[in-house]
């Protein structure tokens, strides 16, 4: 119960600062942070996947609706949602096919190079779908190449650093 | 059947993932054809007052770099004004006859600048305000001081930097007026102790003056260009000198709260105090 809470609050302040603020960020002209995936990285793996794919789809939704770019979001989150089992198991490096077993993927159980790589990855999932949905095309693909580079970059410098600076050690080795 | 049942069990969350998805590229193909506006119009009805209320918060974080926009344009208005400049016409004979083809020309007599009042008094019996232009940025003694309102003082002293202006709130401060409609000249004063009232001096009684009358400058000190605001009369009193009348006013320029102030610049002053200078002397 007190994790729902958790979650839920979690979820509303990123949405509103990635709405707020994020979306507003454009350094160098064209990088923006996806801070709001922090919230779907650290969503308990043991939730049923049709509840997971919902989350990812509500949150990319209420992304969209502030960007007007309807469909873009939405569609990465789902997408990133559905990899996301995938890509945690293949850093625990099992070939379990139980997803269940999966620790929780935050800072305490994991060491920094598993947390890492798995916000590479998925970020770099969301920003490759979302940015490639957005432009539609392939003209100019150098930059778009630029952009994805460094909106991926940008979100996991920014995810982890939040991450690292909330995680207190005592609370998650109790 | 219950092997149907059992893999819509297991296949649950794929056919979930598949309507969401299929969802989301009808949402895009939907943004993408530009004449069907319906989702994003449902949607902004809901984020649009939450994205007005962000936007007016970013805005007044910037509200200075824009009123330093707005400024700059007023000047421009400003000086476009009709009573910044005189008419010349040349009153030799021309070809036509026309009253409108006569050679007139328009002297611009009048300039404006604009500074920030950093310092200013409003209490006393003898107020002033130093405002941040001074010599080098072409302030001068006996330049009228304007507000956003209506009149504010004169400049009286210039540093380099900085330029003192003695505002209406001085008993020295004496501003040619006329007041309308009854078109009466006369003269505002400040005596006593509120910013917000002076008087207007040399009515003559006989004049029709109504509470709520407008007063203007009236273009004779050349200092103050002719037809500024300065306030609206407030109490009409028959005075113990039984010819003129004694009319309090309410200012215009809100002394307590004045930032922005405009600095009005006679281009002809000099000339005209020369004639003055004669005028003395004989």
């Amino acid at each position: 119960m007190n994790n729902i809470i958790a979650n839920i609050l979690r979820f509303t302040i990123l949405l509103a600062a990635q709405v707020a603020v994020c979306q507003h960020v454009c350094l160098f002209g064209y990088m923006k942070p996806a801070l709001f995936l922090l919230a779907l990285f650290l969503l308990p793996m043991e939730l049923p996947l049709s509840l997971q794919y919902l989350i990812g789809f509500l949150s990319g939704f209420a992304v969209d609706a502030f960007a007007h770019t309807f469909g873009v979001s939405s569609f990465a989150c789902t997408l990133m949602m559905f990899l996301r089992p995938y890509v945690a198991h293949m850093l625990n490096g099992s070939n379990n096919a139980k997803f269940e077993n999966i620790d929780r993927p935050v800072p305490g159980p994991k060491d920094f190079r598993w947390v890492s790589l798995y916000t590479l990855i998925l970020s770099a999932i969301y920003q490759i779908t979302a940015v490639m949905l957005e432009t539609m095309s392939f003209r100019n693909f150098g930059h778009t190449l630029l952009v994805i580079l460094g909106n991926t970059l940008f979100t996991v410098f920014v995810i982890l650093c939040i991450e690292y600076i909330f995680h207190s050690r005592t609370k998650n080795e109790a | 059947m219950n092997d149907l049942i059992e893999f819509f069990k297991r296949a649950f969350h794929i056919i979930v993932l598949a309507v969401l998805l299929i969802l989301s590229v009808v949402m895009l193909g939907k943004s993408l054809s530009f004449n069907d506006y319906r989702l994003s119009r449902a949607v902004q009805s809901i984020v649009g007052p939450i994205q007005k209320s962000g936007a007016g918060m970013m805005h007044r974080l910037r509200l200075g770099p824009e009123n330093e926009a707005l400024v700059q344009q007023n000047i421009q208005l400003l000086r476009e004004h009709e009573n910044m400049f005189i008419e010349k016409t040349d009153t030799t004979l021309t070809e036509m006859s026309r009253p409108d083809s006569l050679n007139t020309t328009r002297v611009r007599l009048y300039d404006y600048t604009y500074a920030h009042v950093i310092f200013k008094t409003t209490d006393r019996a003898f107020n002033y305000m130093i405002v941040d232009k001074g010599a080098n940025d072409g302030i001068a003694r006996d330049m009228a001081v304007l507000s956003p309102n209506g009149v504010a003082g004169v400049v009286t002293d210039v540093s380099s930097n900085f330029a003192t202006v003695r505002p209406i709130l001085h008993p020295e401060t004496r501003i040619s007026a006329v007041v309308t409609p009854a078109n009466q000249n006369g003269t505002v004063i400040w005596e006593g102790n509120d910013p917000r009232v002076a008087y207007l001096e040399s009515i003559p009684q006989h004049s029709e003056i109504n509470i709520g009358d407008s007063v203007f400058t009236n273009g004779f000190s050349n200092i103050f260009p002719k037809g500024l605001f300065i306030g609206t009369v407030k109490e009409v009193k028959v005075g113990n000198n039984a010819s003129f009348l004694t009319i309090k006013i309410n200012l215009a320029t809100k002394y307590t709260d004045l930032y922005t102030v405009y600095l009005v610049e006679n281009l002809f002053k000099p000339e005209i105090d020369s004639l003055k200078a004669n005028f003395k002397d004989e």
